[in-house]
């Protein structure tokens, strides 16, 4: 089943994927990501360790969640991607943007 | 082991049919046995790209038609084969041309990703019908 689990944490939000975030499923990480940035959150930490799959759809939404998140003056950390996700990561050269922190502690320690 | 287990679908091209795609992929790679999980994540992105790709393709090119796509998954000793039919518009589309996206863009991978994961990805047309094999070394 593919779920996003919200957890607020100190200085940011905790967002955990399950599943899948594929074309199905990324609009749903888009939207939390949204209402999270509006209801003022500015530090998003994407938590990938039970994240099986992702598509480019779910990569493209990585990156728009990025962007809105330093455009609100914060930024966006992925933590534990994994084999798949940091397969697809490498591929795309875009772990050099979104590069994984090993937990969710070193994510919102910066 | 089944080295040459088979299966195939047959779905609306919407969003939504990706799972029901993701799901006959699964069962398929657990009865073909294989444990390379490297195997598996390169063919299984690709084969993703693709149904995605049609899926929007048939919704740009006519919207909400009722259009179908049906895959077929097969297996030999040295390679796993995917071929993809669908009988909606020419995708009009050269494979030699496609680059992956610079990183801070927010689409344009998911042809670049099935290249780079396949050993061959060929587009067809055919009978009227748009024809997509995609080929992965085992």
């Amino acid at each position: 089943m593919t779920s996003i689990d919200v957890r607020a944490a100190d200085g940011g939000v905790v967002l955990a994927q399950s599943g899948r975030l594929t074309v199905v499923t990324a609009p749903q990480l888009r939207a939390t990501v949204t209402e999270r940035l509006a209801a003022g959150d500015r530090l998003i930490v994407v938590d990938l360790s039970t994240t099986e799959f992702v598509d480019s759809s779910g990569l493209g939404t990585l990156v728009s969640c990025l962007k809105a998140a330093r455009q609100a003056g914060g930024d966006l950390r992925i933590v534990a991607p994994t084999e798949q996700v940091a397969m697809v990561l490498r591929m795309t050269n875009l772990d050099r943007i979104l590069k994984p922190r090993a937990s969710v502690d070193d994510a919102l320690q910066g | 082991m089944t080295q040459y287990a088979r299966s195939e679908v047959d779905v609306a091209a919407t969003v939504e049919s990706i799972d029901v795609v993701q799901a006959a992929f699964d069962a398929w790679w657990t009865e073909l046995g294989d444990e390379n999980p490297k195997t598996r994540f390169a063919f299984e992105i690709a084969v993703v790209e693709i149904a995605t790709n049609i899926v929007e393709h048939t919704h740009r090119a006519e919207g909400s038609s009722g259009r179908r796509f049906r895959l077929e998954l097969t297996a030999d000793a040295t390679r796993v084969t995917a071929v993809f039919t669908d009988n909606g518009m020419p995708a009009d589309i050269d494979l030699s041309t496609v680059t992956m996206a610079d990183v801070d863009e927010e689409s344009g991978r998911g042809l670049a990703l099935a290249i780079a994961a396949l050993d061959s990805l060929d587009y067809t047309r055919a009978d009227g019908r748009n024809i997509w094999t995609l080929v992965c070394g085992r």
